[in-house]
């Protein structure tokens, strides 16, 4: 709000500037090789792990079990990932895990919408209660609820079906969901429902035909959020279920036990069972932040 | 235009609060109800008033197990947050500023995705990961990049360092989320408040304290709950990668293991539930008292 002519040096610049408009914050230089150089550190810090599991997955057995560790595969090898989709349950695993997430997700994003249209587009009473419940629900501890559940689901012929454990994904990731529907759903102006429903819409086709299409990001965003969630899941997956009707990280853990030293194949299925996150993470990378926080940040 | 409301309001809602009613509100009923019985599991169930409670009140491990998870809720919180928060201000303004956009340092948008990559593995790969990383031999990742003449270290196996292990893979799972996290709040910052600050020759240091931490507050006490949820659960890493399943004798034990094996394991669903009701009250006291704090901005946002 200080007064400068438009073209004016601005004001306690400390050298010649290098780039026009440039304000150089601070200690200038120094500091701006300093934070890099911290990020750099850090970065390798972040992804070095990562990056072994990729050395071993593509390294033959005697190279992984090597007494001095190679930084690269001296004969790069496909043998684990073969070995890995050959192994027993590798396929069927990943396709229960498919199932399970995919059911999980759509009826999440079915009954979340229409709760979130009831919480943002209604005032009734005990709606402060239920969003308290919603919030709630995201911090008890789910573990205590494991017994409870098992007994729940064995009595209704659940135990060991895909079903049990979609449903129980599905109550899962609906708090987040609602919670972010919510908040787009707030987003869309009262104007524009208002608008159509003097145009003679009925209510119906005004959640239909002008919020639903308006929240698209935010289903596409929740949607990603909970097939991730869904897909990474065992505990529950593991404890309800016998292996034949298991997901894949379920089946990384049960191959860790038994074939202790297999890191390679393990490795590998590591890696293909992360492949469908990944791909998700980067194309919605760029909307990441307002997808994954709109539940936590204001706004 | 009010009439004909409430239809609505039921249809949407019947289906989400028939889910919470039976999966978590009963479900947790019979929590305290099992809290109450010897049952193993099967069979007979008979009730034993507060036994339980009694019992592990008496219970080493238990305390153990205490002790560990307040480890994890002090040190997972600090540290994370304070890590994720220098990033985001780097990642953000740590760049300067330039056509009145303030800048995060070259290649921000790389950083990004990079640490955010952790957050995408699932706890089960995470953990073989770090089992691997943690090897207590010459064939585990860092134990290979020691010099050839130190004796390996044991890393999970070593009572003194297991539970910091742990804490280590916490973390860096969990940065990167908070880095987006915070990132988003910074987002909100005008930039008008940073380039005054600048103008009036404020170093990057000061920026963060006078500045950011301030105006993030909020944000920063959300992230706290989150964490010292996790902070309080812990179980998956901790059943995957600890030596014999929250061992060695007990160095990593926490309550979510002991709720854990004591229901499949050691077949005391009685008092597997008991420690249930205690990791409940915990969590739920720890999320009020921080909550208290937040809750105006929690609750209405």
């Amino acid at each position: 709000m200080v007064a400068t002519t438009p073209g004016a040096p601005p004001v306690r610049r400390r050298r010649a500037p290098r780039d026009e408009g440039t304000v150089t914050v601070g200690r200038s230089r120094t500091g701006t090789v300093v934070a890099n150089v911290i990020g750099v550190i850090f970065s390798v810090l972040m992804l070095f792990p990562v990056y072994w599991v990729l050395n071993t997955a593509f390294k033959p057995a005697d190279e992984v079990l090597a007494l001095t560790p190679t930084f690269w595969p001296k004969h790069p090898t496909f043998a684990n990932f073969t070995s890995a989709f050959n192994a027993p349950l590798f396929l069927q695993d990943m396709l229960n895990g498919l199932i399970v997430t995919l059911l999980a997700v759509a009826g999440a994003l079915v009954v979340g919408f229409l709760a979130a249209l009831a919480i943002a587009r209604f005032n009734f009473y005990g709606r402060k209660a239920i969003i308290l419940v919603v919030l709630g629900v995201q911090l008890v501890p789910f573990l205590a609820l494991l017994i409870p559940l098992f007994l729940m689901l064995q009595t209704a012929s659940l135990t060991n079906s895909l079903i049990g454990v979609s449903i129980t994904y599905l109550v899962l990731i609906l708090p987040y969901t609602v919670w972010t529907l919510r908040g787009f759903i707030s987003g869309i102006p009262r104007e524009l429902d208002e608008a159509a429903l003097i145009d003679g819409c009925t209510r119906a086709q005004v959640f239909w035909r002008i919020i639903l299409p308006l929240t698209g990001p935010g289903l596409v965003a929740t949607s990603v959020y909970g097939f991730i969630q869904a897909w990474n899941e065992f505990i529950i997956i593991n404890t309800l279920n016998s292996p034949a009707k298991q997901n894949l990280m379920a089946w990384l853990l049960q191959n860790q036990t038994t074939r202790g030293t297999a890191w390679g194949p393990l490795m590998a299925g590591a890696i293909i069972t992360s492949i469908p996150v990944v791909v998700f993470f980067l194309i919605i990378q760029r909307n990441i932040a307002t997808g994954l926080t709109a539940g936590a940040v204001k706004g | 235009m009010r009439h004909g409301k409430y239809p609505f309001i039921i249809g949407f809602l019947v289906v989400p609060v028939a889910l919470y009613a039976t999966f978590v509100v009963a479900a947790y009923l019979q929590t305290f109800q099992l809290s109450l019985t010897s049952w193993s599991g099967l069979g007979k169930i008979d009730y034993i008033g507060f036994d339980n409670f009694v019992k592990l009140w008496h219970d080493e491990t238990f305390w153990k197990s205490i002790k560990h998870n307040l480890f994890l809720l002090i040190l997972l919180p600090i540290i994370t947050i304070v890590i994720a928060l220098v990033f985001a201000f780097l990642l953000n303004v740590g760049g300067g500023h330039r056509g009145g956009q303030s800048r995060g340092v070259w290649g921000s948008k790389i950083y990004r995705i990079i640490f955010f990559f952790p957050q995408l593995l699932a706890l089960a790969i995470v953990a073989v990961i770090f089992g691997r990383v943690f090897g207590p031999d010459k064939s585990g990742m860092l134990n290979g990049l020691f010099p050839a003449s130190w004796k390996p270290w044991l890393f999970l196996a070593d009572e003194r360092y297991a539970m910091a292990c742990i804490l280590i893979v916490l973390i860096w799972q969990a940065v990167g989320f908070y880095v987006v996290l915070f990132s988003a709040g910074m987002g909100s910052i005008s930039d008008d408040i940073y380039e005054a600050a600048a103008l009036d020759g404020a170093t990057r240091v000061t920026l963060f304290f006078r500045i950011t931490v301030p105006l993030l507050w909020s944000t920063i006490q959300v992230a706290w709950v989150y964490l010292g949820i996790a902070a309080f659960d812990a179980f998956a890493l901790v059943n995957i990668m600890s030596v014999d399943r929250g061992g060695p004798n007990g160095a990593t034990s926490v309550l979510s293991l002991m709720i854990y094996r004591n229901a499949f394991d050691f077949s005391q669903a009685g008092y597997a539930c008991a420690l249930g009701v205690v990791l409940f009250f915990l969590t739920l006291t720890f999320a009020a008292l921080t909550l208290r704090v937040t809750r105006r901005d929690s609750v209405e946002a």
